[in-house]
């Protein structure tokens, strides 16, 4: 099957940055790592990208395919000869470009680095066998032990293009790993790590990063999990967490969000008056409510008995939780 | 030019397991890998890793330890066997306070699943991506040990003082440049050399790059001729399908939809050992009896729940790569080149013949595997191997001293080599010569040889490599990021091993484990229970041998 692909290409020894199309022969189940591979051994042996496993674990290729990133290896290429499309093949995102397809990652494992990425046992005395741990309560992480670290998730991350310090989706499904790890006796201590500023509480939740990962991790509901846990550990003076603190109280008033609560309780009195004129400008193009006759739901008993449910849902699974590893008793 | 106590080449399972042991026993570590750590195969490994736990039934090192001495069709070397069975639970209790997500039993213990050959349902398992929760379990553990890692540097040679090891030169990938890295230890974990071979399940990376940097130093290696096929592996980029997937109850069928292993092992069936497995399913396909090529993995009977639950990454990857979803119909299957049982000859704790020089994993050949490797012994070889060769390097250090001196005309001489690399202007692209390699390894050195195929097979390798030696064309002449270059020289390795490979296959006049010999269709203990050696002379394969370390099991005959 005939596949032709534009491909960003850049070579930093002498600044040159160019689009190239390819057009090569490869068999139909071909992916986007098999072309690439052809054109290097075949027609252009500078053409430079990662590439080891080819079976989608080991997190080298990642780079992006018209605009949004793929693993190159789990990329099918046969709908796009089919329907004649040319995809157009560039760098990840977030990431400073070293050469063609290369990017640097030092900037990425500095991140991962910084979240204390290892389990803390606490110096606990470990038990001479495995702690006793159910599979339930691994299931938990199961979904953020899937990460091989590729980056996709970065590249498209919204927060880190505004914030290049923001710790991102990939660092921070690595935290949600260790914080809900029954084993792990890393406490506030851990979670100060993710709670200040370029933490949690910094992530737009645009869900770029889950839609991208190609290995199902979800690390948007994984920086969720780890919001929620600051929050429930009593961590909840950053304004991330206040702002999370009244969208629950507005809807559990009125059923609905409650914009004019919303900024004051976030930011405070003295940071609200300061919106004063953002506010008025807002009000005359039509963008407040009016603030002495707030939305109420119609079925507000429906909300509250709903909000209560959650509650008690919470509860348990936080006392699953609590119960935490045992050290067996066959010792 | 950089200095450690302790040098680990390759960052997979064995080489941070090294590195982290080193560390603890007080050396000041590095490790030098062409790929960041987590890139690295060990993590393609599904199935899972085994250890007499009992947690799943009767279990004991001893029958851990038999189990792999039969299946090694007893060329293992029964002491090292002994070694790696009795501190194999240790080992997985240590990965499991490390962190590492094991699939675990109603009680909360280290769940178990019965493996190929093994006799007990031994083998512990992260549900099918085993190797890759361990790889970023010892990863983290790497990182929280605070050792120097040279991501991207990719080793060239071994620089020695004449008798011991003293370091040796790598690649700056990323900024280009030839590094001088001095070590009063260098160990070796650069994993194995699938990648000669066609339609194997490993990584690019798989080339024997640290194997041929022994080789060329002088450093036998030991075995090199037993290669493992692996039974289940997708036809088109040959990825693997675990064994888990017939440890969990999957079945083998022919085109006829007959369960045809029971006519092969009539006892053990699908979970007979990997050789057995993929002879049998050679023979259906060479008879006919196959379905395009291949025989069937079928999992149908095992209903969503449990592929779901268990085998969730081979159904993704059956989905992805054959375009089957295993749930709905039986994935076309068939063997491809899977572990290399050879490497750098060993004793107990990595030593290799060369002082200040170190093996481990794949890389190495202890050996544990002897003709053939049971499923889930690879992971458990690579942390009981890499832990005890860290150990010993750290130990060794502290009472030898600093060792040898290191010449930093080494540098300059990787130096001029590089440059007469990508100073060659016209000749033949590496793709050709390693495609070539690649087909002939795959047609005359497979599942069944013979002598006329392998002599074939010998001359072609022969010619390959005086190819290499006129001259291939390396496009990228840059600095920055050359894996034109790299590639170039993975070549090189990749030949001088195959070399290794086909000549103690030639010369292996018998049928053991993973080599079998059409014209020598039995086992023959009076004259090849033995290990090959294979020495560098002149750039000329010598073969050596030694005797295989017997202590409980006399040989016996295997079957299934």
């Amino acid at each position: 099957m005939e596949f032709t692909i534009k491909i960003e290409r850049y070579n930093p020894e002498t600044e040159d940055s160019h689009i190239e199309r390819f057009t090569v022969d490869a068999p139909e189940t071909a992916t986007l790592l098999d072309v690439l591979d052809v054109i290097k051994d075949d027609i252009d042996g500078s053409l430079t990208y990662r590439k080891s496993c080819r079976m989608a674990v080991c997190g080298s290729c990642g780079m992006r395919m018209d605009g949004a990133a793929v693993l190159a290896c789990k990329a099918p290429m046969a709908p796009y000869a089919e329907s004649g499309e040319i995809p157009v093949i560039s760098p990840m995102g977030n990431l400073p470009v070293v050469k063609d397809l290369v990017v640097d990652m030092a900037p990425f494992w500095e991140k991962f680095r910084a979240i204390k990425p290892y389990l803390d046992d606490g110096d606990a005395e470990v038990p001479v066998k495995e702690w006793r741990v159910q599979q339930e309560e691994l299931d938990r992480i199961m979904k953020e032990a899937l990460c091989i670290q590729c980056g996709c998730c970065v590249s498209e991350c919204n927060s880190m293009q505004a914030d290049p310090d923001f710790l991102g989706p990939a660092a921070l499904a690595k935290a949600a790993r260790f914080v809900y790890d029954v084993r792990d006796r890393g406490g506030k201590e851990r979670l100060e790590l993710y709670n200040g500023a370029h933490g949690v509480w910094d992530c737009t939740r645009c869900y770029f990063c889950q839609e991208r990962c190609p290995k199902g991790v979800d690390p948007r509901d994984a920086i969720a999990k780890v919001g929620a846990k600051i929050y429930d550990a009593g961590m909840q003076s950053d304004k991330g967490a206040r702002h999370a603190k009244v969208f629950v109280k507005s809807t559990y008033q009125s059923g609905y969000l409650l914009e004019t609560q919303l900024v004051p309780e976030t930011i405070g009195p003295i940071g609200a008056i300061k919106e004063i004129p953002f506010a008025l400008k807002m009000a005359k193009a039509g963008k407040v409510p009016n603030p002495l006759k707030p939305h109420k739901a119609k079925k507000l008993d429906e909300v509250k008995r709903l909000n209560k449910l959650i509650a008690e849902q919470e509860k348990q699974q936080r006392e699953a939780a609590a119960a935490g590893p045992s050290a067996g008793d066959d010792e | 030019m950089v200095r450690h106590d302790v040098v680990v080449v390759g960052a997979g399972l064995a080489g941070m397991r090294a590195a982290i042991e080193a560390s603890r026993y007080g050396a000041d570590v590095g490790v030098v890998s062409k790929l960041h750590p987590t890139r690295s195969h060990s993590g393609a490994a599904e199935g899972g890793i085994n250890a007499a736990l009992g947690n799943a039934g009767e279990d004991s090192p001893e029958q851990h330890t038999f189990f792999t001495v039969k299946g090694s069709d007893y060329l293992g070397d029964q002491d090292a066997i002994a070694v790696m069975c009795a501190d194999g639970p240790g080992d997985i209790y240590e990965l499991e306070h490390m962190g590492a997500v094991f699939s675990r039993t109603e009680d909360g213990k280290i769940a178990q699943r019965p493996f190929g050959a093994g006799g007990a349902p031994r083998t512990c398992y992260a549900a099918d991506i085993t190797g890759h929760v361990l790889l970023h379990v010892l990863y983290e553990q790497l990182v929280k040990s605070g050792v120097t890692v040279y991501e991207e540097w990719f080793a060239l040679d071994l620089v020695t003082d004449g008798e011991r090891c003293v370091g040796l030169t790598a690649w700056d990938l990323m900024h280009g440049g030839v590094q001088g890295v001095e070590g009063g230890a260098v160990i070796l974990a650069t994993g194995g050399l699938g990648r000669i071979y066609r339609g194997t399940t490993n990584a690019y990376a798989c080339t024997g790059d640290g194997m041929s940097m022994a080789w060329r130093a002088g450093v036998p290696l030991k075995d090199m001729e037993f290669i493992q096929f692996h039974p289940t592996t997708l036809k088109s980029n040959g990825v693997l399908i675990t064994e888990g997937a017939r440890g969990e109850g999957g079945y083998l069928r022919n085109r006829n939809g007959d369960r045809f292993m029971y006519d092969y092992a009539p006892n053990a069936g699908e979970l007979a050992s990997r050789d057995v497995v993929s002879r049998s399913e050679q023979t259906e396909i060479d008879n006919g009896r196959g379905v395009d090529g291949c025989v069937l993995l079928d999992l149908t009977h095992l209903g969503a729940k449990r592929i779901m639950e268990r085998l969730h990454g081979s159904r993704e990857l059956a989905m992805d790569y054959a375009g089957v979803d295993p749930i709905e119909e039986p994935i076309p299957v068939r063997p491809g080149a899977h572990y290399h049982m050879g490497g750098v000859d060993t004793d107990l704790w990595g030593r290799t013949s060369m002082p200040g020089l170190y093996a481990a994993g794949e890389a190495a050949c202890v050996s544990v595997h002897g003709a053939n490797r049971l499923g889930g012994n690879s992971l458990l070889e690579t942390v009981v191997f890499g832990r005890r060769s860290g150990m010993a390097a750290a130990q060794d250090v502290r009472s030898n001293g600093k060792g040898g001196v290191f010449s930093p005309a080494a540098v300059r001489v990787a130096e001029r080599r590089i440059k007469g690399l990508l100073d060659v202007e016209s000749g033949e692209r590496p793709a050709v010569l390693r495609r070539e390699l690649a087909d002939m390894m795959y047609d005359n050195a497979g599942i069944f040889r013979t002598a006329e195929k392998l002599d074939a097979c010998k001359a072609g390798v022969t010619e390959l490599r005086g190819r290499y030696d006129r001259g291939i064309v390396i496009q990228d002449k840059g600095r920055t990021f050359n894996s034109d270059l790299v590639q170039a020289i993975e070549l090189g390795a990749m030949l001088e091993m195959a070399d290794c490979l086909v000549t103690g296959a030639v010369a292996r006049e018998e049928s053991r484990g993973a080599h079998s010999r059409l014209d020598f269709p039995e086992r023959d203990d009076e004259n090849w229970l033995r290990h090959t050696l294979a020495y560098n002379d002149d750039g000329e394969v010598r073969l050596d041998y030694k005797p295989v370390t017997i202590t409980e099991y006399e040989p016996a005959v295997r079957t299934y």
